[in-house]
């Protein structure tokens, strides 16, 4: 990373003390300001999106805003929980103000259930392409079978079609399965969507792995099965992680696929129901960011916990040494 | 323990030919080095030897029996590595202890055989460590520890020595002997090293381009070079080669004239003289004179290049005792008999 800084011959001290104050201070004010700026333009969506979650529906829509919520209140949060208890018709849904956050979205008591959808999904996807992808790409990267260039590169291939041209041929294939509205479906898809990318990170990660440990371990004793095992699963935790991660967060974000094939409450994920509260006739925007923060959270909690690996996985393809 | 034999054992990669059906029967308890330059094909040898890459042809026998298609972990061969490649995750213990594991040893005899090998290697001290906080010459002793920690049919090393600096690599290579005296188990050992390969070795086969170009003991192919390539890849400084012809039998080129009774007459021949064969002039020996152009004193011995009869540049090793200034004259004495030749086309050895 400091590989510029290092190249670079050290200023002679005489130079160095001798340039002039100001203008290294004013680099140095620049840096700071375009890196808060950058901060805030990054940050700044998710902490409204936190902030006004604790806001009440009339201080989340207040001109000018309220950057912080000057009562904070986790009625949100509570409405969210309880809203399998209460049935919302077209007449309870209008008891509650809207400007003073008791509004209730239709479809709110699908918030939890889709919850619960989205992390099983997740969970299976992730699992299902470890699996697979660990097997292919050690196949890949190890074996020297014939057509292994050309069973690469079709993997790579089927991921430069956009996702939105499958949409329809997958809608087709699904529906003939008999699987629409099941979470089946979408974990099939999203393996499908994430398997040839993981097997990439899995496969660069594993070709620099030195080959004569790969051969020490053949020799000592061990199939495929065992120096996949003892060799390439251990010293490749970071990438593994890294692709589990990626795997879980796509399907934890995906859209397009969700919508068309899933229904109802049944199988429909997290994104698809909250989409939904802002197609209602009047939305509550406080209500909404709530189920925002909580469908953040289970990202944020992977990135925090896998963070050392995550960064190291995702480069080590392509800085090998 | 095993008598490995080769029959036409033939590898491609592609339109690239790495071993060319090679012909080779090691036999049980044999020390066998495979030496040659770079790409010649001793990698290959080994890995189609262990079952890590698969032969185009040809078929490969222990004992007798055919493993050519039996997968590497049932060949029961063990193999050390020049990258050493031991398991950064596992311990030394562990890395010793792998091959074990995987044959279901039980545990006490597990622990047994690991600190059996660890002391005779002489890095029971070593045990808890992991790879990466050990020296070269310790890992490399973690790599054999791991070779030797079994039974295995056969000892296939890959230029184990040749990333440890000269020293260690002296010690080792003592210690790799030693435990093929005490294991008297079969040894196949690849290097580039001539060194290592005359002081190792019960018999070398010196490769070239996927074939075998000769196949003996240390001696005979120092003494008895097949062709100019094993003449000339043999000895350090490397063997001095003169062209000419053979008249009235003798060498002769130019104004230089070396006896050679039994080669034919009229034949165009390359002759070879390392630059040892010489000693100080004797009345049985033919006198070779030229002028030193550089001293190189190595301690033992004082190498000079001598600019010699009709436009030749020799290397000659100076006889004991003697001083030598650069830009003086020379003269030694040649034994006849010690002399080689080989036919300019066909670069085989004249017998
Ligand atoms: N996987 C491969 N694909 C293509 N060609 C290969 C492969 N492995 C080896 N070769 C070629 O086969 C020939 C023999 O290689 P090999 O590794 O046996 O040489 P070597 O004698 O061990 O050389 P070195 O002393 O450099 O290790 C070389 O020309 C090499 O380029
Ligand atoms: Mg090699």
């Amino acid at each position: 990373m400091s590989g510029a800084e290092d190249r670079r011959a050290p200023p002679p001290g005489r130079a160095a003390a001798r340039r002039p104050v100001a203008p290294r201070l004013g680099r140095g004010l620049l840096l700071a300001a375009f890196s808060l700026l950058f901060v805030l333009y990054v940050a700044g969506p998710v902490a409204w999106l936190v902030s006004s979650s604790l806001q009440t529906e009339a201080q989340a829509t207040a001109v000018p805003p309220n950057w912080l919520p000057p009562e904070p209140t986790l009625a949100n949060f509570e409405a969210i929980f309880r809203a399998g208890e209460r049935v919302v018709t077209y007449e309870t849904r209008r008891q509650g103000d809207p400007a003073t956050g008791g509004f209730l979205p239709t479809g709110a008591q699908n918030l939890l259930p889709s919850l619960r959808n989205s992390l099983v999904v997740g969970l299976w996807v992730a699992a299902l392409n470890l699996l697979l992808s660990l097997t292919a790409a050690y196949a890949i990267a190890v074996i020297d079978f014939r057509g292994r260039r050309a069973t690469l590169y079709t993997v790579l291939a089927t991921r430069v079609i956009p996702d939105i041209a499958l949409v329809v041929p997958l809608f087709l294939v699904i529906r003939a399965l008999g699987l629409i509205n099941s979470l089946a479906a979408l974990v099939v898809t999203y393996l499908a969507v994430t398997v040839p990318f993981t097997i990439f990170i899995l496969i660069s990660y594993f070709e620099g792995i030195p080959r004569d440990l790969y051969r020490a371990a053949r020799v000592d004793g061990c199939g495929h099965w065992g120096a996949l095992r003892q060799v390439y699963l251990p010293l490749s935790l970071p990438a593994l992680v890294a692709a589990l991660t990626f795997a879980f967060l796509t399907s934890w974000n995906e859209f397009v696929f969700a919508l068309v094939l899933t229904q109802n409450v049944e199988a429909q994920t997290l994104p698809i129901v909250i989409s939904g509260f802002v197609m209602d006739f009047t939305t509550s925007f406080s209500f909404v960011n709530a189920a925002g923060v909580i469908a953040i959270v289970p990202p944020v909690l992977l990135a925090v916990l896998f963070q050392r690996y995550i960064v190291s996985g995702l480069t080590a393809g392509a800085v090998k040494g | 323990m095993a008598t490995i034999v080769c029959e036409a054992l033939t590898k491609r990669y592609g339109a690239v030919t790495a071993l060319d059906a090679l012909d080779l029967t090691i036999a049980h308890g044999e020390f066998m080095v495979l030496l040659g330059p770079s790409g010649c094909g001793k990698t290959t040898t080994l890995n189609l030897i262990a079952g890590l890459e698969e032969a185009s042809e040809g078929r490969l026998l222990f004992d007798g029996r055919d493993v050519t298609w039996l997968p590497p972990h049932r060949r029961e061969v063990a193999m050390v590595f020049q990258s050493y490649a031991l398991y950064p995750n596992k311990t030394v213990f562990e890395n010793i202890a792998f091959p074990l594991r995987l044959r279901r040893t039980p545990r006490a005899g597990i622990e047994r055989a690991v600190r059996a090998a660890a002391e005779q290697l002489e890095i029971a001290h070593l045990l808890d460590r992991r790879p990466h906080q050990l020296s070269g010459g310790q890992r490399q002793r973690v790599a054999l520890g791991r070779a030797i920690v079994r039974n295995p049919a056969a000892f296939l090393m890959d230029e184990p020595l040749s990333n440890l600096d000269a020293a260690l690599r002296l010690s080792m290579r003592s210690l790799i002997k030693r435990l093929h005296h005490q294991l008297r188990a079969t040894f196949v050992y690849v290097t580039h090293d001539q060194a290592e390969a005359m002081t190792l070795a019960d018999r070398i086969a010196v490769m070239r381009g996927g074939l075998i170009q000769q196949l003996d003991t240390p001696e005979g192919i120092y003494e008895r070079p097949a062709n100019l390539f094993v003449a000339g890849f043999l000895g350090s400084p490397p063997i001095n080669l003169i062209e000419g012809r053979i008249e009235d039998g003798a060498f002769r080129r130019a104004e230089l004239r070396l006896p050679a009774p039994r080669a034919e007459p009229g034949r165009e021949v390359v002759l070879g003289l390392r630059p040892e064969d010489v000693e100080a002039p004797a009345p049985h020996l033919v006198p070779l004179a030229g002028r030193v152009e550089l001293v190189s004193p190595l301690g033992s011995d004082t190498y000079a290049e001598v600019s010699g009869p009709a436009g030749t540049s020799l290397t000659l090793r100076v006889p004991k005792g003697w001083r030598v200034r650069e830009g003086e004259g020379i003269e030694v004495g040649v034994d006849p008999a010690r002399l080689h030749l080989f036919d300019r086309a066909t670069e085989r050895r004249i017998a």
